[in-house]
């Protein structure tokens, strides 16, 4: 590793600033669970490293407020999958959130991380693709809100510019009822990175969406407006058909160790069904109750 | 009197809370006033010419002390190994597999050191390499070891290392009486140790000794590699070698304390070198083989012949990889009665990371191969299989491999066992299959280990062996024989190891011989202080040494019942003292022997596995893995099950996942933690039961045999059958990943 210098501030306006004076050659670092690996190995050496966890702005980091929950820089994966109102309202992110790494990774990765770092494989940004997630992107010039379909961009990509944190991430409820799941495919049952990463939501208008990542350069969100996937009687070959136009974007690397890439297509599809599946389950359940 | 911690109970691991606290002392803890920090220089090649190595560059980075290059050692290049001192210190001329070191940067700091490896400018020029069997014995091939390293060889002209020809009877003649023949081939891939702990080593010159410490698994084998390297007398190199972190085989033999030795003569100061875990993909590996297995049997399903080859594809440099072929072939046609018998096995050299010694030495990937053909077989014959095993069991006390230990077991007690805790008749759900299969290895073939143990005057006791405890607990059954035989509990016990100027010689710790060979050892120098002690007593109690007897800790005269710590205390006197006693436990060599020495024990094993199988993801699900190993004598219950539940869930890595990978270049793309996938806890089967059969019918001390190998030579074809059965497929390669059976499924459609 090489030498850098560890900057901790205390608030937002201080981070901000020492970004500004150090240009690009510094790094973010909130849970480190990536960043720190990168550093190790050589692939990325800031000058510069400049910690969020003390800045006080991002406490609670996990809060509630009328139908929107706000996940600050530093809220992790554990408290994302420790909390009650994500599980009952969005249960496909805590199914995603509670995969990530270990334990000892999850008390200290940040859900925000996540999707800064990039990382086609994240596991959560397919639901949060699925769920509209907003994230909140502080700067010189003031504060913006990026949908998260324009904020990832690519494999190591965002649309944080020089200068910008991303301070937060919100999540609306749902404006109707609507049913969602998390699946994913690994080589084995303890930590893995992903080779398909899948969330599906049905809505009660018969609306599916599948975001799914882990097969190409950013994890994509596709709508079935057709009712199809959301229909039970539709036939198999029906589902087929839109589930190919749901996945014709897929690009799974040939070089990859993971799995191959015609695996990988195949995956796409069992694992579609089976959140499809599981999500309408939900759906019942949700109108069912209400 | 029974002491605490004796034989058959299981008392706490000697060792354990400081192995799981974090508070143990591996190599990598122990650091050295004015010590150096090493790096290895190595170029992203499988094959190349080294043109030139350029330091100048390197050498300007502060805090660096020494680039060792090969025109810093003596010419030829010093040469070592197990076998065949074929490994050079440095790669001396060619790297012939990806990762071999070229030099070596010793300076202040780690940084410092791994700032001038990427300075040292090396030219090279890619050489087209061999990295698979059919591209090694391609007549055109290069050749991987130059034919002047090999005089007198007969295959020196070819990548063909070894040959060795096994069996009995005749083929030829009794090809006829078979009813039914098949043969098979069937592939296992290369895979690598993973132990926890990286390999680590440190040299420190002291006068006009060496100190070494390393992970070494058989420190005074790196002893004698080290005062022949260096022309020392054994006296002055002093081993240390604290308790590994795992070994497996992977650290039975010398590897970079060579180099680090030079390089700390050459400083005059202590040099480290620690190995990463992706460094360790680089240094250790399993043989990947070829197996064919020929068998003929009768309808009703007795073995007629066998005739199997096996072709083992060993790295650049041999290592210990021609005794692992030759050994596991030898039991090639595994724990069955068979009339006729041909072996013929190969080891075959490739640009790849040497390998060695991984437990089961050679013998799972032979298993893999007979025990599903033999699977095959009974299908084609439509007998169970089980019931195909059962019947060509040997009997306790047959020589089923002539002139070799006969069948050291009930076998069958085994099979049974296991078949009855699998449930192999019930009824099975949708999706589901069994499987069930037999394993039988070799145990130590020779052997040599002595043993000191000294039984102080407060009634406590040292004992002083050259066994490694790699997380085998050899500190905690070694402390049990001593606490049966002195009547002391275990906590009054302290076991001295990994210090060559301290213990006497020990050969190895490998081939689950400890309790067995050192065991033995110990339990005869507990009898020499149970000797010492009846003098004692005659003397004291003036009494005829014959009519006094010492056992398990008791003194025993007429009418009287004495621990044996107050006969001592008395014997002792004022003065007190110690009684010391010496044991040797020592298996020669038989040099008519094919493998030079008969087996000191088999270890036989039984695996049954129930899984499930995903028809549209591929992926297995061990519903429940059953193992049952005939162990002989469980001197330590909790121990022997730890060790058979390690190794399935080791068996179970390299049937389902684990595999190492290489580009056309004979580049490992998945070195490390991220791309190598080995079970974790969550990977284990749903239920795992491990059973053993004891009838103290084992070499070693109260009946015990070797344990630690068994429950992973057949783990895969148990698994292989399980997913035959419930899908109809025969796959002959490993690991069965999703990806594999699903492509497998979809071919079947």
């Amino acid at each position: 590793m090489k030498e850098f210098s560890y900057e901790r501030p205390e608030s937002l306006d201080d981070a901000l600033r020492l970004l500004a004076a150090s240009g690009s050659e510094v790094e973010v670092l909130a849970g480190g669970t990536d960043l720190v690996i990168a550093m190790r190995d050589g692939q990325s050496q800031p000058k510069v490293v400049v910690d969020l966890k003390r800045i006080t702005e991002f406490y609670p980091s996990l809060m509630w407020a009328g139908d929107t929950v706000t996940l600050s820089a530093t809220a992790t994966m554990a408290e994302t999958v420790d909390d009650e109102g994500i599980n009952k309202h969005f249960p496909a992110l805590a199914e995603a959130a509670v995969v990530v790494g270990s334990v000892q990774i999850r008390n200290r990765a940040t859900l925000l991380g996540n999707i800064c770092n990039g990382s086609p494989a994240a596991d959560t940004a397919p639901p949060l693709l699925a769920y509209d997630a907003i994230i909140v992107v502080a700067g010189p010039d003031g504060t913006r809100r990026v949908e998260i379909d324009e904020f990832i961009v690519g494999p190591g990509r965002t649309a944080l510019q020089d200068g910008e944190i991303a301070v937060a991430l919100e999540l609306r409820l749902p404006s109707r009822p609507l049913g969602s799941a998390y699946e994913r495919m690994t080589r084995r049952k303890g930590t893995d990175l992903a080779s398909v990463t899948l969330c599906a939501t049905v809505d009660d208008a018969g609306i599916t969406r599948v975001a799914f990542g882990s097969v190409g350069p950013r994890a994509w969100l596709r709508t079935d407006e057709s009712g199809v996937l959301a229909d039970p009687d539709a036939s198999d070959e029906a589902k087929a058909a839109v589930f190919e136009e749901i996945f014709a974007d897929a690009t799974p690397s040939v070089r990859s160790l993971r799995a191959s890439p015609d695996y990988r297509r195949a995956m796409l599809r069992v694992l579609g069904a089976r959140a499809v599946r599981r999500a309408l389950r939900r759906l019942q359940e949700l109108q069912g109750v209400s | 009197m029974t002491a605490n911690g004796s034989v058959g109970s299981s008392p706490n691991r000697v060792g354990g809370r400081d192995r799981v606290t974090g508070a143990q002392q591996y190599v990598a803890d122990i650091h050295l006033v004015d010590e150096l920090q090493a790096k290895l220089v190595k170029i992203d090649e499988g094959r190349a010419r080294i043109i030139s190595i350029d330091t100048t560059k390197a050498e300007q980075v502060p805090g660096v002390q020494l680039i060792l290059t090969p025109k810093d050692l003596p010419h030829p290049m010093p040469r070592f190994g197990p076998q065949y001192e074929d490994r050079p210190i440095l790669a001396d001329g060619e790297v012939k597999y990806h990762g071999e070191p070229i030099a070596a940067v010793a300076a202040d700091t780690k940084e410092a050191a791994e700032e001038a490896v990427a300075l040292v400018e090396v030219e090279y020029e890619v050489l087209p390499g061999v990295f698979s069997i059919d591209a090694a014995l391609d007549p055109d091939a290069d050749l991987v070891q130059h034919p002047s390293l090999r005089p007198n060889e007969p295959f020196a002209h070819s990548n063909i290392k070894t040959e060795f020809n096994f069996g009995w009877g005749d083929i030829g003649a009794i090809e006829g009486e078979a009813d039914y023949v098949i043969e098979r081939k069937y592939e296992f891939p290369m895979v690598t140790h993973f132990a926890i702990e990286p390999h680590a080593f440190m040299v420190a010159p002291e006068g006009d000794e060496l100190k070494v410490w390393s992970t070494i698994q058989h420190p005074f084998q790196l002893q004698k590699t080290l005062a022949k390297l260096l022309d020392l007398p054994l006296s002055k190199l002093r081993i240390f070698a604290p308790d590994p972190g795992g070994g497996f085989g992977g650290k039975q033999h010398p590897k970079l304390e060579p180099l680090v030795a030079y390089m700390a003569m050459k400083t005059g100061r202590p040099v480290r070198l620690i190995m990463s875990l992706e460094e360790t993909f680089q240094a250790v590996r399993r043989s990947s083989t070829r197996v064919r297995v020929r068998l003929g049997l009768t309808n009703d399903g007795d073995m007629v012949f066998n005739d199997t080859e096996t072709d083992y594809l060993i790295g650049a440099y041999v290592d210990i990889a021609d005794r692992v072929a030759s050994k596991a072939s030898y039991v090639a046609a595994g724990p069955y009665r068979v009339p006729v018998v041909k072996i013929a096995g190969r080891t075959i050299l490739s640009n790849t990371t040497p390998t060695t010694a991984f437990r089961g030495f050679g013998v799972p990937q032979i298993t893999w191969a007979r025990e599903c053909t033999l699977d095959e077989a009974a299908l084609g014959l439509g007998i169970d299989r089980l019931e195909i095993r059962r019947r060509n069991l040997p009997e306790k006390g047959v020589e089923f491999i002539p002139g070799d230990t006969p069948a050291d077991g009930d076998w069958r007690q085994t099979v049974d066992k296991a078949a009855e805790l699998i449930g192999w008749d019930a009824p099975l759900s949708e999706g589901r299959g069994r499987g069930i299969a037999l394993g039988l290895k070799s145990g130590p073939t020779t052997g040599l280990s002595y043993s000191t143990v000294r039984l102080l005057a407060d009634g406590s006791a040292l004992v002083f062996c050259g066994t490694s405890d790699m997380g085998q607990g050899a500190r905690t059954v070694l402390s049990q024989i001593v606490a049966q035989e002195m009547g002391i509990p275990i906590e009054r016990i302290s076991v001295i190891m990994g210090d060559t100027a301290i213990v006497p010689y020990d050969q190895q710790t490998s081939a689950s011989r400890s309790t067995v060979l050192m065991g033995t050892s110990v339990y005869r120098a507990c009898k020499d202080i149970h000797g010492k002690v009846r003098a004692m007593a005659s003397r004291i109690h003036g009494m005829d040494e014959a009519d006094i007897d010492v056992d398990g800790g008791t003194v025993r005269f007429t009418g009287e019942e004495l621990p044996i710590v107050e006969v001592v205390q008395e014997g002792l006197g004022s003065l007190g003292g110690e009684v010391i006693g010496n044991g040797e436990m020592r298996k020669d060599k038989e040099p008519d022997h094919p493998l030079a020495g008969s087996a000191a024990f088999f270890e036989f094993n039984c695996t049954a596995i129930e899984a499930e199988v995903d028809d549209e993801t591929g992926e297995i699900q061990i519903i429940k893995h059953v193992t049952v190993g005939d162990v002989g004598t469980a001197l330590n219950p909790q121990q022997v099950h730890g060790q058979d539940e390690g190794a399935a869930i080791m068996g179970l890595g390299h049937t389902l996942m684990e595999v190492m990978i290489h580009d056309e270049m004979g580049r490992i793309r998945n070195m490390g933690a991220i791309d190598y996938r080995i079970p974790t806890s969550k990977d284990l089967p749903a239920e795992l039961v491990s059973d053993s059969i004891e009838n103290s019918d084992g070499p070693g001390p109260y009946g015990a045999k070797g344990v630690s190998e068994g429950s992973l030579l057949c783990t895969a074809p148990a698994v292989g059958a399980a997913v035959r059965e419930a899908t109809g497929l025969t796959i002959r390669d490993l690991p069965l990943t999703p990806q594999r059976v699903w492509e497998a499924m979809r071919e079947q459609t």
